[in-house]
């Protein structure tokens, strides 16, 4: 996995590292269900999500944002997230299950993601970035 | 102590103007100097980035479980003028109106003996718990509107509850000013299955036992006594209170520029308090606080039920002591240099602790002020205060609101495992009903160890006796 959590007193800090900046935004999906449930399985639920926004932080909040809706609103659990960047404009297609209490309940709910401290960051050969989940 | 903070009383410290760029006014937090060695950097940077806020009034406050969160720091209190000042949904946080309720019961422990597990599986089976958690109860989208703009009157016209409840719950609970087309659709979808759940997190219902009376006085004006079982309810605005905040964070983002104010953090987006878009976060606010007055209200009601099935007593024995907000903007009227001035209070993870006599408490505790209830963490003792007049001349009537933090939540995975706590928690005799070990890893015992430290003038201090919520911290 290319996450990992920092320490925070309060909240959830997740450190997201990936190769390009698709991957840092897929695996910033992967690292808030990995916070919020139970391992998952691909059992054919799909959702397609299309967003643009001013910068890269903003549309990774919003993309994150959209998420925690969907899995609130219709009680799904995704695991796979296929991310499609051109600029600021994502397509994403996240793949998983209709949530089960006995697989995947235990986790901790994530009541939002916090701008503080959000910055997507090229390091040598990777992107970067810290999120704070609050729970 | 970090460098650059000084000591201005025995409990009190100043962060200067200058501290971080663009102060407008110091920053106050207030904590013993054992505590204050705990004290995070980033957490007094976030109190320093409040004072930059346009209209802040005398000082940025935080009170004694201040700790790193997001935008205003956990325990930030910030007061704004009314004509000259902003609203920020930094200064409320995600949870809008998280808080807490106190009930007592008629019980003592000795009835609990060889019912606590019965008690506990009843509980579970009426007050949904834990993500994913949906509620028996169906509320159509008018009802939802009602909700947002009633509250948990809404609750008690349909027989969920007692007039006397509204009186004792801060704002009776309802906010003035709900603007239910400041809720989106996306909000309403999440905050319809969801009236009556509890939540995950830190959210709990917890049994308790009035352990030690300090102050007989106000003890008896509350209506407790030593040894008597009570139990508190911690949640908030579940899904559509989150979204709400989500939604107008993102607008109040955006509109950063048209009304030039430049910020250190995004998080502390705002808008001056009479532009549209700062009415509109403050309309949408109040309808997800009044959604989790409702929702602390039929969890009230559920959990009395239950007691009830258990024990055969009445359901108008079991008597709520108070309910308090944590999370919330509110317009108040208080007391500067000896002038009387409106201003819009934010709380982050802050109490409402108004003192004797103040306007909007209720009228049978007028003579101690309101109770203020503050949550310890789980295994630890939970405390029952007052409001004093020194809360309302250097807090705007604030204080704490639960145990604070002193290890990170990997830290507390790491020091305490599971098996441990769960074994130790058997010891005091309790049991965690529905998940299991991954939910016993949220608020440990050992990670949030600052309420005994700090709650030296309290009214009552109450054990757990049975928690059958997940975890807890305030």
């Amino acid at each position: 996995m290319s996450f990992e959590e920092l320490d925070h007193t309060a909240d959830v800090l997740m450190r997201v590292r990936g190769a390009t900046l698709s991957e840092v935004f897929a695996d910033a999906g992967r690292a808030m269900f990995h916070v919020m449930y139970g391992p998952c399985k691909d059992r054919g639920i799909v959702r397609q999500i299309t967003l643009e926004a001013e910068d890269l932080e903003s549309l990774l909040i919003d993309y994150l944002s959209e998420l925690l809706f969907i899995t609130d609103a219709e009680n799904l659990v995704f695991c796979t997230f296929d991310v499609d960047l051109q600029g600021t404009r994502l397509s994403a297609v996240v793949r998983g299950e209709p949530f089960d209490p006995a697989r995947h309940a235990g986790g901790t709910l994530i009541k939002g993601i916090s701008y503080f401290g959000l910055e997507i960051v090229k390091e040598e050969d990777a992107y970067v970035v810290d999120i704070i989940f609050d729970i | 102590m970090l460098e650059g903070i000084n000591k201005i009383g025995d409990l009190e410290w100043e962060v200067p103007v200058g501290y971080v760029p663009d102060m407008r006014v110091p920053g106050r937090f207030f904590l013993s100097r054992a505590l204050a060695e705990t004290l995070e950097e980033g957490a007094v940077r976030q109190l320093a980035n409040v004072a930059t806020l346009p209209g802040i009034v005398k000082h940025s406050l935080a009170m004694p479980d201040i700790h790193w969160g997001y935008g205003f720091p956990i325990g930030g209190v910030a007061a704004f003028d009314r004509t000259e000042g902003v609203i920020s949904p930094g200064g409320v946080g995600f949870d809008i109106n998280c808080g807490v309720r106190l009930i007592t019961t008629p019980l003592t422990e000795a009835d609990l003996a060889g019912k606590k597990r019965e008690l506990i599986e009843a509980l579970f089976s009426v007050v949904p718990t834990g993500v994913g958690a949906r509620s028996a109860m169906r509320v159509s989208n008018k009802e939802l509107t009602e909700i947002m703009v009633n509250g948990a009157r809404w609750a008690v016209e349909r027989g969920l509850g007692t007039p006397e409840d509204l009186v004792r719950c801060e704002e009776e609970g309802a906010m003035p000013g709900a603007e239910p087309d400041a809720v989106s659709a996306k909000a309403r979808q999440r905050g319809m299955p969801q009236i009556g759940t509890l939540g995950a997190g830190n959210h709990f219902l917890e049994i308790q036992v009035a352990r030690e009376i300090i102050d007989p006085e106000a003890a008896s004006v509350f209506g407790i006594a030593e040894g008597q079982i009570c139990f508190m309810v911690h949640c908030g605005s579940r899904g559509l209170g989150h979204q709400v905040a989500t939604d107008h964070l993102r607008t109040l983002e955006g509109a950063l520029g048209k009304y030039q104010i430049r910020l250190p953090d995004r998080q502390l987006a705002c808008a001056p308090i009479d532009s549209p878009e700062g009415r509109a976060y403050y309309g949408g606010m109040a309808c997800a606080a009044n959604y989790a007055w409702t929702n602390r209200q039929v969890i009230m009601h559920e959990a009395r039920k239950a007691f009830t099935q258990v024990f055969g007593i009445d359901y108008d024995e079991m008597r709520l002591i108070y309910d308090v907000a944590h999370n919330v903007a509110k317009f108040e009227h208080h007391d500067l240099d000896g002038t009387l001035m409106e201003v819009c209070v934010h709380r982050k993870g802050a109490t409402r602790a108004f003192g004797p006599r103040a306007p909007g408490i209720p009228r049978e505790y007028a003579a101690v002020g309101q109770p203020v209830l503050i949550p310890g963490s789980m295994g630890t003792s939970s405390y029952l205060l007052h409001g004093t007049a020194t809360a309302m001349q250097k807090t705007w009537g604030s204080t704490c609101h639960g145990a604070g933090r002193v290890l990170s939540r990997s830290k507390a995975k790491k020091e305490i495992r599971g098996r441990n706590f769960g074994s130790n928690s058997h010891k005091r005799a309790s049991w965690c009903g529905h998940t299991a070990t991954p939910c016993l890893r949220k608020r440990r015992p050992k990670s949030t160890s600052r309420a005994t430290r700090w709650c030296v003038s309290c009214t009552k201090r109450a054990s757990p006796v049975s928690s059958p919520g997940w975890s807890r911290s305030g």
